[in-house]
């Protein structure tokens, strides 16, 4: 009598182009069936092009990046499109002189470098089904916003232009000294001519630059790093959060510290979940804790606030902490249901099956009555946003839940997110440069069992080695 | 968290305010109570212009943490001042706001002027007609400081007695200077004052607005509404000739512009409350659409960690909601096209869990052609260690548990289970799909998940939301209006299955012959 499949099956075939890449399949508690779920409602009919504006040096590449990362963390399929990589195919390293309006070979290369951008957005669009897609160029006269609005929307595809508008000098003078250092125009040239040769491509943009004005295009206008932002016609929610996320996005320095709390007592037992307490040795983390703290550069006079979960572990952990608390719901440990307090060990003998899918697909798989990681990167995306927009904030808590802010700041894949390991008893530092994120870990010299579980392994938990005293790795995402 | 010593309060709080307005020592309250007396029941009508979150230790719904000043730690307090002329849904805008923000867990209040304004005046009568006027008489001048300091000392008392974190000040506030000079004052007090202009260039936007909210009164009884609307405006233009949109950079201000078309945000940087009533205001348009509750249907186990799917009464619940929400859209639409309104038929969206159930109870309706979408955050209150567990299991279980639940049942969590606290803060990304959403919209769900939304559209307390009833016999209809969000209810006929019983809800009017 009851078809468990057929309503999910209505609503997977209601789904429009566009949304297969960036919406997997997902499993209701073990049953096998075709659900599409979103993070976001509208994301199903939606796709849009956001076409970055501004001169060079305004940060354009750095928002597109964090959006990007931002969208593919909630599972939203987006991809950056670089005008400059097309044309650097072409023309490697020019000269400001090739920016310059009057040159008409110049000229038709950039726009024959644009039009290549187009065509494989188009083309990833409509064959590997993207969501949103970003064009980072200047894009900075109005002929040209009319041309790619033109041609991106006759495709079905939203269009909204992002402007960074800036006319704060140091501002503009730290971005040339990033690209000039960075950028592949300039590779094993003179610091110096390069950062002079930039100002004069920039100069050359600004004698055509018109900014945005066209009130009939959806738009967002950042003047001044948000000191006056103007948003026009947006047109979805999906529209809205990138907005709100962009209000959100700052440059002041600051680091993330991420900690797990110390071993438990369900850690000790090899059991997974529960609200136990910590053990001796998680006890005496806590009480390490501070000193690790200020050996990873906290300083008394810095500001930072201590985040926690509900869970005793992580309160307890954070307890010597110096700094204010707060404890949120939404960074409980990932809820395992019916596996709650068991052992792999039961899990693998109870339910052999779940046991065999949740390696199959980690990222997706829901244990019964509980959660799935892609459930967690939802609950916690109100966190990120607060993250983003706090400066210096520490977070103790859980391994699954440190694996999913982990895996936002530092860009990884949910097919590995799953399987990263996060030690006990260990501060992992983050600190967000403009084109990466710096990592550095810092352990406390107190042993502790792993928790980690490799992949089709079966469940053993182990004493994990005896770690070197306060080691210390430092790593660069870029 | 609240303790059984403030809860008890606020009920109590709230019954006698409800009877005795009198005992409300700030002048602002009796007003609302007047307007509101004509109210029949607690759950009709928003309670948005009602003052329960000024109780000491009460928590709104999706209130992230507790501090010790009760305002939240990411922003101080804070006054918003609407700028805009008569008609461009400053009080609409105020009100949806008051909603939101109450329910995030700020305490805040919306003081409209115009209502001070009216008390001042004998029924029937308006104020002088160079009340707005630059060069205004000396009496009306004097009126109107009279009005403004009354209104400004509920705004101050507010702040002061009753940890108000942000009061939203909703008047014309036509003049760069006269903003300068309220800034200067908010700022004196420790008091951030964020302005936000509602403006439009767009004449058909404030013709239908007017029409809509302006031209109901008794004055226009009779009229032809394009009559009315002219008039309407010839008053607006004649009463305040004298109008400056909002340029003073040096202000923090939020300018939308037709309705939201554009927003101008200036000097607002990084302020999380700012940032969250732009964020808000992208999603918030002026459509009026209709909202429909109705639980899921029976599952043949009835618990949380099986999932399991609908029984033969869940699927015969099922069929008869299809067929009652239907019949009664189509009765309505023929009923709207009677009365000479538009013969549009709005589109209507089902919305479910991810739950097996509430997915088999939207299933007739996706095979009647509409569109079903899923969302995880609407899974029901996780309940734990306790599901399944009468009062007696729980009491011999969990004794001390039991007591700490019937002091604070909103806030506290039994082990390993969802406090209805946490259930609000994890809805919370929902309410601003809900808003965006442009179709009517039905909500297929748990009750505990119902009463949250329902809390958030009708601006509930806290004290409220545990013992909420949404039955399988009825949905829930919510219609909006500018002041105030009405509710009304659709029964659903019996089926062949006996259903289990459940207490009525009490919504007026009911709906018959459907």
């Amino acid at each position: 009598m009851a078809e468990p499949a057929k309503p999910t099956a209505a609503t997977g075939t209601s789904s429009a182009p566009g949304s297969a890449a960036g919406t997997p399949r997902l499993e209701a508690s073990g049953v096998k069936s075709p659900t599409l779920i979103y993070s976001m409602s509208a994301v199903e009919d939606t796709r849009i092009c956001v076409v970055m504006v501004g001169l060079p040096a305004r940060g354009k590449s750095l928002i597109a990046g964090k959006i990007v990362r931002y969208l593919r963390w909630l599972s939203v399929d987006a991809r950056t499109f670089n005008v400059g990589t097309y044309r650097r195919q072409d023309t490697p390293q020019p000269t400001a002189d090739f920016f310059d309006t009057n040159n008409k070979e110049g000229e038709r290369m950039r726009r024959a470098a644009a039009e290549a951008a187009v065509k494989d957005m188009l083309k990833w669009f409509a064959q590997e089904r993207g969501t949103v897609a970003i064009l980072d160029a200047t894009n900075s006269t109005k002929a040209r916003r009319k041309w790619i609005a033109q041609t991106v929307s006759q495709h079905g595809i939203e269009v909204m232009f992002v402007e960074s508008k800036c006319d704060d000098e140091d501002l503009i003078m730290s971005n040339i000294v990033e690209v000039k250092t960075t950028s592949p125009d300039y590779k094993g040239q003179d610091p110096e001519l390069a950062a002079m040769d930039f100002r004069d491509r920039i100069r050359n943009y600004e004698k055509v630059y018109e900014t945005i004005t066209e009130t009939d295009y959806t738009y967002v206008k950042l003047i001044n790093v948000g000191t006056q932002v103007v948003i026009n016609c947006i047109q979805d929610y999906l529209q809205s959060r990138i907005v709100y996320f962009l209000m959100n996005l700052h440059i002041k320095p600051r680091s993330i510290w991420l900690s797990r709390h110390g071993e438990s007592m369900y850690n000790l037992a090899g059991k997974i979940g529960g609200d136990a307490d910590l053990s001796p040795r998680g006890f005496r983390y806590s009480e390490a804790l501070p000193d690790l703290c200020r050996q990873s550069g906290i300083t008394p006079q810095q500001n930072i606030t201590v985040w926690t979960s509900t869970m005793k572990r992580t309160i307890q952990t954070a307890q010597h902490l110096p700094y204010n608390k707060l404890q949120w719901k939404a960074l409980d440990e990932l809820d395992s249901g019916t596996c709650d307090g068991l052992t792999y060990e039961e899990i693998e003998e109870q339910f052999p099956e779940d046991f065999r899918a949740r390696d199959d697909d980690k990222y997706n798989y829901r244990y019964r009555g509980g959660e799935s990681y892609r459930d967690l990167v939802i609950r916690l995306e109100p966190i990120i946003m607060e993250m983003e927009r706090q400066e210096n904030v520490m977070v103790v808590t859980h391994q699954a839940v440190i694996r999913c802010i982990y895996a936002y700041f530092m860009n990884v894949p949910q097919d590995r997110s799953p399987w990263m390991e996060i030690p006990l008893h260990t501060v992992i530092k983050l600190t967000p440069k403009a084109y990466g994120t710096k990592e550095e870990r810092f352990k406390a010299n107190i042993p502790a069992v792993s928790t980690f579980r490799p992949k089709y392994s079966s469940a053993k938990h182990q004493e994990a080695d005896s770690p070197d005293v306060n080691e210390l790795s430092v790593k660069m995402n870029v | 968290m609240s303790t059984s010593t403030t809860t008890t309060t606020t009920k109590a709080a709230s019954t006698t305010m409800a009877t005795d307005p009198s005992s409300s020592r700030n002048s602002y309250f009796p007003l609302v109570n007047d307007r509101d007396k004509a109210k029949p029941s607690v759950f009709d009508a928003s309670k948005v212009h009602e003052r329960w979150p000024f109780v000491k230790g009460e928590m709104a719904p999706a209130q992230l943490y507790t501090t010790e000043t009760g305002r939240l730690f990411h922003s101080g307090k804070i006054a918003i001042i609407t700028v805009g002329l008569p008609a461009r849904g400053k009080t609409h805008l105020s009100v949806a706001l008051t909603r939101y923000f109450r329910w995030l867990g700020v305490t805040t209040h919306a003081f409209h002027l115009g209502d001070y304004r009216r008390a001042h005046c004998a029924p029937g009568q308006d104020v002088p007609p160079d009340y707005f006027f630059v060069n205004a008489s000396p009496n009306s001048v004097l009126l109107r400081q009279n009005i403004l300091r009354q209104c400004r000392h509920d705004i101050f008392e507010f702040f002061d007695k009753h940890n108000g974190q942000i009061a939203i000040y909703d008047a014309v506030n036509p003049t760069a200077a006269g903003r300068r000079q309220l800034a200067k004052e908010f700022m004196k007090n420790d008091i951030h004052p964020v302005f936000i202009e509602s403006t439009c260039d767009d004449m058909k936007i404030i013709e239908e607005n007017v029409r809509n909210v302006k031209i109901g009164s008794p004055d226009y009884a009779g009229w032809k509404p394009e009559d009315a609307v002219k008039d309407y405006l010839h008053r607006i233009n004649v009463k305040i000739p004298h109008f400056e949109t909002m340029e003073e950079t040096e202000l923090d201000y939020i300018k939308m512009i037709n309705a939201g078309e554009r927003i101008i945000v200036n000097n607002c940087r990084f302020g999380y409350l700012p940032n969250r009533i732009v964020f808000y205001l992208m999603n918030l348009h002026i459509k009026t659409r209709r909202t429909y509750f109705a639980r899921s249907g029976l599952a043949i186990q009835d618990s949380y960690k099986a999932d399991a799917s609908l029984s033969e009464a869940g699927l015969d619940y099922a069929r008869r909601l299809a067929d009652t929400i239907t019949k009664f859209r189509v009765e309505e639409h023929r009923e709207q096209v009677a009365r000479g309104g538009s013969e549009e038929e709005r589109p209507l969206v089902v919305w479910t869990s991810t739950r097996v159930r509430t997915v088999q109870t939207a299933a007739q309706l996706a095979a009647k052609g509409l569109k079903v979408r899923q969302r995880q955050q609407l899974s029901q209150l996780n309940p734990g260690a306790v599901e399944g567990m009468d009062e007696n299991q729980i009491k011999a279980l969990y004794p001390e548990e039991l007591e700490k639940h019937k002091k604070d049942p909103y806030h506290h969590r039994y082990p390993r289970s969802e406090s209805y606290h946490d259930l609000a803060v994890r809805l919370e990304p929902i309410i601003l799909e809900l808003e965006r959403e442009h179709n009517d919209l039905l909500i297929i769900a748990h009750e505990s998940v119902l009463r949250v939304l329902y809390a958030y559209l009708m601006a509930c307390s806290t004290a409220d939301i545990p013992d909420m009833k949404f039955g399988r016999d009825e949905i829930v209809e919510i219609v909006p209006a500018s002041y105030n969000n009405l509710s009304r209810r659709i029964p659903i006929p019996k089926g062949i299955h006996a259903d289990t019983p459940n207490t009525p809800f009490g919504f007026p009017p009911v709906f018959k012959n459907i």
